[in-house]
């Protein structure tokens, strides 16, 4: 499929998109997260996209995921109001305040720290510790 | 008395007769039950607590008694609130060598339900915990002998449906299965309790001081975090012989609130700290924080239900994508083609995704997310490594140029 983008032309192999899409969103539909740490690399490395369209566009992918999977995740009964009014103004305060800390610190640092963190949590839940 | 008793029904009988013949059909199924009853007469064992109002948890001194020589047995749960419990059977039969594959779902598990044994059992809970994930429920019960302790689960209403890889790729259930039996129904609660509560302590505890001569004191420990209400204690000593029910209620007051899909009570203050953390952090590092929100909720609080985390981070994290989407949208700065194309795709795949969520266990959950994580921990590595950091930076600075003049463009339109 061929799309335009600013004035620039790329081919993309949607076949593999949607597939590599398909099983992103199975999954983090699934264990509900958003999907987006996987789908720009998909589309990054895969497709072979610059950084520039992959940005919007992969957040209007997975938002399709989020939005069927909430509802389905709301019709089976696994949402909780509560516990979604506690989260949600958190989440929502959250991305005022990030942008205020964003100058001061180095995205890398931060990749790293996560990096740590997500490895910790891994072996949390795979009972290592 | 007997006779007495036996008199009044002979009387009861003779109108049903006057009345009509259906009537006498009924009367001789009832005759039937008094003369069950009176046949081994022991005295109904007696139950008083010493206090009848606990906040958020604590111990609730229980003595009575009940005839010698017996076991005895305390069933705790709770009145006021049912959660969900399901199940998915998937392992093999050994008698017909298949896999049935069928999902039991029932709405009427207390959200509290536990059986207190005399303290001599300890060692069999003990021997089963060896067992670790693999613990039966109707094991423990039968060698315990407490199987006529087991009540409340076993009366509510179960639903099971034949599921198939079609159903489960268009997201349904499967097909609803005829009801079940009472024998089938209390078999099948027996393995949605230990699908909902998942540790035999806190569905086991043997700490009732029992004394030779029938009389028994007990220290019955309720949990903090649990539903607010009503909970009953009955005394059990076989299917004949229990007390009347006594109850006490458990109080929760804000910020402690009781989230009543989830069955257990929070700090509410809790999530909303955590979810500002992950918020902030999620932005730094440039994606949405939903994969640190859930494990992190599964790791402190692991009362939670994995359902029911990951299908509430789910719309918190669509809130975030959305007034992320309108501030690329107001600067043009989305291929919508490229977007809805993947998008559609992805439609199919969060269709299915949640109904798997409902099939697994909590344990598989834990397992697939583990390596989930690991993989996504060692593509953030490598999106720190040098030669990616390299090509990156050309990347980031193509990035922003292009999004300097979709800025311009949209304030020049």
């Amino acid at each position: 499929m061929k799309i335009e983008f600013w004035g620039q032309e790329f081919t993309v192999n949607m076949v593999i998109g949607c597939i590599g899409g398909f099983l992103i969103a199975i999954m983090s539909s699934m264990f509900g997260f958003g999907g987006g740490p996987f789908m720009v690399p998909l589309m990054t490395v895969a497709l072979r996209l610059p950084m520039y369209l992959v940005v919007g566009s992969s957040l209007l992918a997975i938002f399709f995921n989020t939005s069927i999977s909430t509802m389905r995740h709301y019709q089976f009964g696994n949402f909780d109001l509560y516990f979604f009014l506690a989260m949600f103004p958190a989440a929502i305060l959250g991305g005022y305040i990030a942008p205020q800390i964003a100058k001061r610190v180095s995205p890398l640092v931060v990749k790293r720290v996560a990096c740590v963190g997500l490895v910790l949590l891994a072996l949390n839940l795979l009972g290592a510790y | 008395m007997d006779t007495r008793k036996g008199v009044v029904l002979w009387l009861v009988a003779a109108m049903m007769v006057l009345l009509g013949g259906t009537g006498a059909t009924a009367a001789a199924e009832r005759e039937g039950q008094p003369s069950d009853q009176s046949a081994p007469a022991m005295a109904a064992p007696t139950i008083t607590i010493d206090k009848t109002v606990i906040n958020n948890g604590g111990t609730i001194k229980v003595s009575g008694r009940a005839p010698a020589g017996k076991p005895v047995f305390l069933e705790v749960w709770a009145v006021d609130h049912a959660v969900r419990a399901s199940r998915f059977d998937s392992e093999l039969d050994k008698e017909t060598n298949k896999r049935p594959y069928i999902f039991y779902i029932t709405e009427g598990m207390p959200a509290y339900y536990k059986i207190f044994a005399p303290k001599e059992m300890q060692a069999k809970i003990d021997a089963e915990k060896k067992l670790k994930r693999k613990w039966s429920y109707s094991n423990v019960l039968k060698e315990m002998g407490a199987g006529d302790a087991f009540n409340v689960p076993a009366k509510s209403k179960i639903d099971h449906f034949q599921s198939s890889l079609m159903a489960s790729i268009i997201g349904s259930r499967g097909d609803l299965l005829p009801g079940m039996d009472e024998k089938e129904n209390r078999q099948r609660a027996m393995q949605l309790t230990k699908a909902r509560f998942g540790s035999i302590d806190k569905v086991f505890g043997a700490d009732i001081d029992l004394k030779p001569d029938g009389s028994f004191t007990a220290d019955i420990k309720i949990r903090e975090g649990l539903s607010p209400g009503k909970y009953n204690i009955v005394v059990v000593v076989d299917k004949k012989t229990k007390s009347e029910a006594v109850s006490f209620e458990n109080q929760i007051a804000f910020p402690l609130v009781y989230l009543d899909n989830a069955g257990t009570s929070l700090n509410i203050f809790y999530p909303f700290v955590l979810s500002l953390c992950v918020a902030i952090f999620g932005v730094l590092m440039g994606a949405g924080g939903g994969f640190i929100m859930n494990p992190l909720l599964l790791a402190l609080f692991p009362a939670l239900p994995h359902t029911i985390v990951a299908g509430t981070v789910t719309p918190t994290v669509l809130f975030s994508q959305g007034s992320g989407i309108y501030n690329y949208s107001k600067i043009k700065f989305i291929n919508w083609k490229l977007g809805c194309g993947i998008g559609v795709a992805m439609l199919l795949g969060g269709f299915i995704g949640p109904k798997l969520t409902e099939m697994i266990t909590l344990d598989q959950f834990k397992f697939a997310f583990g390596w989930i994580l690991l993989v996504l921990a060692v593509l953030m590595l490598w999106q720190t490594t040098p030669g990616y950091l390299a090509k990156n930076k050309k990347e980031q600075a193509i990035l922003k140029e292009f999004k300097k003049r979709a800025e311009e463009a949209a304030k020049g339109a």
